[in-house]
């Protein structure tokens, strides 16, 4: 299973020319994170900072991509795409993936037995390590070093087992991590507990083991693991279970289902094998003394963040309500040179952010293609460009006003966006520039430009109306009229449509010819 | 050194490796635009036919790359083609301030005078206009500067009319009502019954190509804003046929009148929208009287509709190499504090972005009222606005700005519903809307609509020293990011636009 890991990913982009090394030795304090935002922004190759002054190394952009608004040699989503149909041999990785494709994979929501248990993890215990030495980056002066892209693993009981949950937090001293995870995986926890006739306040004074304690005791904290440095299909797969509207806890069955997964047991919770960083522990509810700990919607609330990154915040957290939770660490385990995937958080076209976009189009394309009987959806985008905030759809318009059902469907299943461009069904999803061209000239300004009654809840990805105040929603449908007659519509410029076939099989044929150079 | 003429201007983009001398045989029957098209696309060198019949053609010749599309044209302009946005717009408004009148050369100095044919010899059918698209009404000269008096005054409109070549001696002109050379023609030469006498420039040097997609203000010399963005007085030569002084490097000129109370097919044509436009419509009839021009002549065309969506075209690029700048200089000049004013970058003439520091809305109200009411009053629906520090050439980055901040219960404004005059070009409308009327309008009216894109609260600000410590080592690494423009912070203040500037 050597394609499925980070680290194979890593060698599969280093091949390709799309992952460049920092060896300019680079502090993890602000000034990683600062270097990894530019270069997201700029569209640059994923970056590996080799000499970095804590235990790990990082990756910025391993699962990034340039932007859509240019022609590019790649896609946004080829490194997602290269990461998630690695597969047993690197060699069948296509060089380009069709975003049609990896939106039937993710949408297929498959699932495989992960128990085929593949020996031990890779990462060992170092009692020498804590959480300082480690070095993982920070994002901005002042603010704490900062986990971005890993999972919670927790055994979540003999019915449902192991999960693995999205998280993001930051370092609190040597040995405490405060981390945001779904709001629904602290219920899932409560209320499993209280199943057994616990109840869980994880008091600070916690620490014995749950046997013989009578129901209605506090029970244990329940002992997680913190994965760092896993594959695209384990953070993918906590994605696909615990953001949007409906949650699912068989999220490394999920991960298996997309890609080979090899997993291993730590103290009985599946864990990926290959995790370049593991650190142990025990989960808390509540804080030191007692206190309550936030709980948000995805709304953020900055006096919950402003002190581990500065205000910023993973993608998911505006895909679902989320909860903050402490995590003690008992032992901290690493891979040799380990490396890490970090997300310059709240930077345009993160890490994070592009792997929200695919899962949360994979979601609502299954969702929408599977409502009506019929399946006239070709392809839904959450541009990474415009932070989530808005939502392309690409469509067969199958009766008058089936544009306005298809927008606000959209905004029933998902929070996330208040604007939905909907554009004709041949459109192509590699060509963002022409699908908002046809925003700007197709739709009639007045007629096509659509907004709801102003009391809408807000959308949760955009920064304004972060008090939850209602509004209007807009779509825009930049598609032809079905009440139109063929003869009113208006055949695209294109070098297929514009020019006879003998002329077309002409030119390509004398092109070199010319040359003219610069494909 | 000036860039006197077309021809001089392709001999810059051959020694900066940007143009491609094509020998073989071309044909103008949709062969040329064919393979000008797949180079835009292809973002290639510029194709240069020099064996079709009777002249040569040049295909897009003022296309700009995809990531700088500004790139030509300030080679057109004797400035680097690496300047930044900000450089290049900087010194094009710079020089727009500072107009030189035109001289004047005998014909026989004048290089457009090498062939001369008048009267019964003018045969426009000699040359080889290019059929462009199939199901183009015609072929079409689309890449070249109308010269046309006003009737009452010395002033003299260059701008920028598409005609359809119906033989050898008459062509259709798209004249929308509403544009300065159409409002002439319709609201005075028309109505006194009286023909337009126009000229046709083509393949003229770049300074007077640029200048005619600009919209100078009215009773102004175009002449004299070509001299200021050229550096040298444009030289001028006399008409054979009419009162008319065009440019004498010009590769030909053909003159004529445009007659009134007459029409002729136009369209349908694949326009800037990257729709095929249509259906045919009737426009006004220009009737040749003499052609001129030099030796083997070179005439430019625009793969029209090719400069959406990732690729560029003559027309997207002076979108935003030309009227984006000296849009720029006319909002500074009313008295609005833009950082700048620039096309949209995929989609040329529909929707501009300004960037401003102002977003109060009475200001961006204003601001959009003025321009909807001037040059943007036909061809623009949208305006987007963004903070100063947004680069507007960005489109990542206005399109993060429009997602993430403009609130569609607050910032979406929409300049009435079905008010507001309209091109027929547009595709949204029907046909039995676009109508067939006088003035080359459309019988339904349209909205227009500005976009509030700024932010309510400031952008998380990353200390300058450590943003060009972090570029400093991306580009060691061997990344390609830009150090010196980085921050908006590095420009100097702007000086008030002085000059002879009024609208």
């Amino acid at each position: 299973m050597s394609g499925t890991g980070l680290r194979s990913h890593l060698d599969r982009l280093r091949e390709r020319g799309d992952l460049v090394a920092i060896d300019d030795r680079v502090h993890w304090d602000e000034e990683a994170a600062a270097i990894a935002a530019i270069a997201a922004r700029e569209g640059a190759s994923a970056l590996a900072f080799e000499h970095t002054p804590g235990r790990v190394r990082f990756v910025a952009g391993a699962f990034g991509g340039p932007d859509q608004l240019a022609a590019r040699d790649r896609e946004p989503w080829d490194r997602i795409g290269d990461a998630l149909t690695a597969g047993e041999d690197p060699a069948t990785v296509p060089p380009s993936h069709e975003y049609g494709d990896l939106l039937e994979l993710l949408a297929g929501e498959r699932t495989e037995s992960a128990e085929s248990v593949d020996g031990e993890p890779a990462a060992t215990p170092d009692p020498t390590l804590d959480l300082h030495a480690l070095g993982l980056p920070t994002l901005s002066a002042n603010t704490r070093p900062v986990v971005s892209l890993g999972v919670l693993a927790v055994d979540l009981g003999p019915e449902s087992g192991t999960t693995w949950v999205p998280v993001r937090g930051g370092v609190r001293g040597s040995s405490r991590l405060r981390l945001v995870v779904p709001r629904a995986f602290r219920e899932r926890l409560t209320a499993a507990a209280e199943e057994d006739g616990n109840k869980v306040d994880g008091s600070e004074e916690s620490g014995a083991k749950s046997g013989g304690r009578e129901p209605g005791t506090p029970t244990d904290p329940p002992a997680v693991s913190l994965l760092l440095g896993v594959s695209a299909p384990v953070l993918v797969a906590a994605l696909q279970g615990w953001i949007g509207d409906r949650v699912r806890t068989d999220v490394p069955e999920l991960a298996a289902g997309i890609a080979p997964t090899a997993t291993a047991r730590v103290d009985g919770r599946l864990v990926p094998r290959d995790a370049e960083v593991r650190i142990d522990g025990r989960l808390r509810m509540a804080a030191p003394g007692g206190g309550e700990l936030t709980v948000t919607g995805s709304t953020p609330d900055p006096a919950s963040t402003t002190t581990t990154t500065d205000g910023r915040r993973a993608a998911w957290e505006a895909a679902c309500e989320t909860a903050t939770v402490v995590l003690d660490v008992d032992r901290i385990a690493t891979r040799e040179d380990p490396i890490v995937a970090v997300s310059p958080l709240g930077a345009p076209l993160s890490d994070d952010t592009q792997l929200v976009s695919l899962v949360e189009a994979a979601r609502l394309y299954r969702r929408v293609n599977g409502y009506w009987g019929v399946s006239p959806v070709r392809w839904v985008r959450l541009p990474p460009e415009g932070g989530l905030g808005m939502c392309l759809v690409a469509s067969e318009i199958l009766y008058a006003g089936f544009e306005w059902q298809l927008a606000n469907t959209l905004f029933s299943f998902s929070r996330l966006f208040d604007k939905v461009l909907i554009v004709d069904e041949s459109s192509d999803p590699t060509d963002l520039a022409k699908a908002l061209d046809d925003m700007w000239v197709k739709a009639h300004p007045a007629n096509d430009w659509a907004f709801s009654e102003p009391h809408a809840p807000s959308a949760t990805a955009t920064r304004y109306r972060r008090d939850g105040e209602t509004g209007s929603r807009l779509h825009i449908a930049a598609t032809w009229d079905p009440r139109w007659d063929e003869e009113y519509i208006a055949p695209r410029v294109t070098f297929e449509q514009s020019f006879p076939e003998n002329v077309r099989q002409s030119v390509a044929e004398r092109w070199d010819e010319f040359d003219l150079g610069r494909e | 050194m000036t860039i006197d003429s077309l021809r001089e201007y392709l001999t810059v983009l051959e020694a900066h490796d940007d143009l491609s001398r094509i020998d073989e045989s071309v044909s103008w029957n949709l062969e040329a635009s064919a393979i000008t098209m797949l180079a835009n696309e292809r973002d290639a060198r510029i194709p240069l036919f020099e064996r079709t019949e009777a002249a040569r053609l040049v295909g897009d010749p003022y296309r700009g790359s995809g990531s700088r599309p500004w790139n030509r044209i300030a080679l057109g302009l004797d400035l680097p083609r690496d300047l930044s946005r900000y450089e290049f717009y900087e010194a094009v408004i710079d020089r727009l301030q500072n107009p030189i009148p035109p001289t004047s050369v005998d014909a026989a100095d004048a290089p457009v005078k090498e062939r001369t044919v008048t009267g019964a010899d003018v045969d426009l059918l000699r040359f080889p206009w290019p059929y462009i698209h199939a199901g183009d009404g015609g072929r079409y000269s689309n890449l070249h500067t109308l010269v046309a008096p006003d009737p009452d005054s010395e002033w003299v409109d260059w701008s920028y009319h598409r005609a359809m070549v119906h033989d050898g001696e008459t062509a259709s002109v798209l004249l929308l009502a509403g544009e300065q050379t159409p409002n002439l023609y319709y609201y005075k030469y028309e109505r006194r019954g009286e023909p337009m006498p126009v000229a046709i420039v083509v393949g003229a040097e770049p300074a007077v190509e640029y200048t005619s997609v600009m919209w100078i203000p009215t009773d102004r010399s175009e002449a004299e804003f070509a001299g200021g963005l050229k550096g040298e007085p444009v030289e001028l030569v006399e008409c054979e046929t009419t009162d008319l002084r065009v440019p004498a490097n010009a590769e030909l000129v053909i003159e004529g009148e445009i007659l009134p109370d007459a029409r002729r097919d136009e369209g349908p044509f694949g326009d800037y929208f990257g729709y095929m436009h249509g259906p045919r419509r009737s426009m006004p009839v220009l009737e040749v009287s003499a052609i001129t021009h030099r030796e083997n002549p070179i005439i430019p065309f625009c793969v029209e509709g090719s400069g959406v969506g990732y690729a560029e075209n003559s027309t997207s690029s002076m979108e935003a190499g030309c009227v984006g700048p000296d849009a720029t200089l006319g909002l500074r000049t009313a008295g609005f504090d833009v950082e700048c004013c620039v096309p949209w970058t995929s989609t040329p003439r529909t929707v501009y972005v300004i960037a401003t520091d102002r977003s109060e809305p009475g200001y961006l109200h204003e601001l959009a009222n003025f321009i909807f009411t001037t040059w943007g009053m036909l061809h623009v629906d949208f305006f987007v606005f963004v903070d100063a520090d947004v680069e507007p050439t960005d489109s990542r980055a206005v399109v993060e700005a429009l997602a993430l901040h403009a609130d569609p219960d607050a910032d979406f404004h929409q300049f009435g519903v079905e008010t507001m005059p309209k091109v027929p070009l547009n595709i949204y409308q029907t046909p039995s809307e676009k109508g067939d009327i006088q003035t080359g309008t459309s019988k339904a009216k349209t909205a227009k609509t500005y976009i509030d894109a700024t932010r309510s609260e400031p952008a998380p600000d990353r200390p300058p020293e450590l943003e060009r410590r972090a570029r400093e080592t991306l580009r060691a690494a061997g990344v390609d990011v830009n150090v010196e423009d980085a921050l908006l912070g590095d420009r100097p203040p702007r000086d008030e636009p002085t000059g002879g500037w009024r609208r």
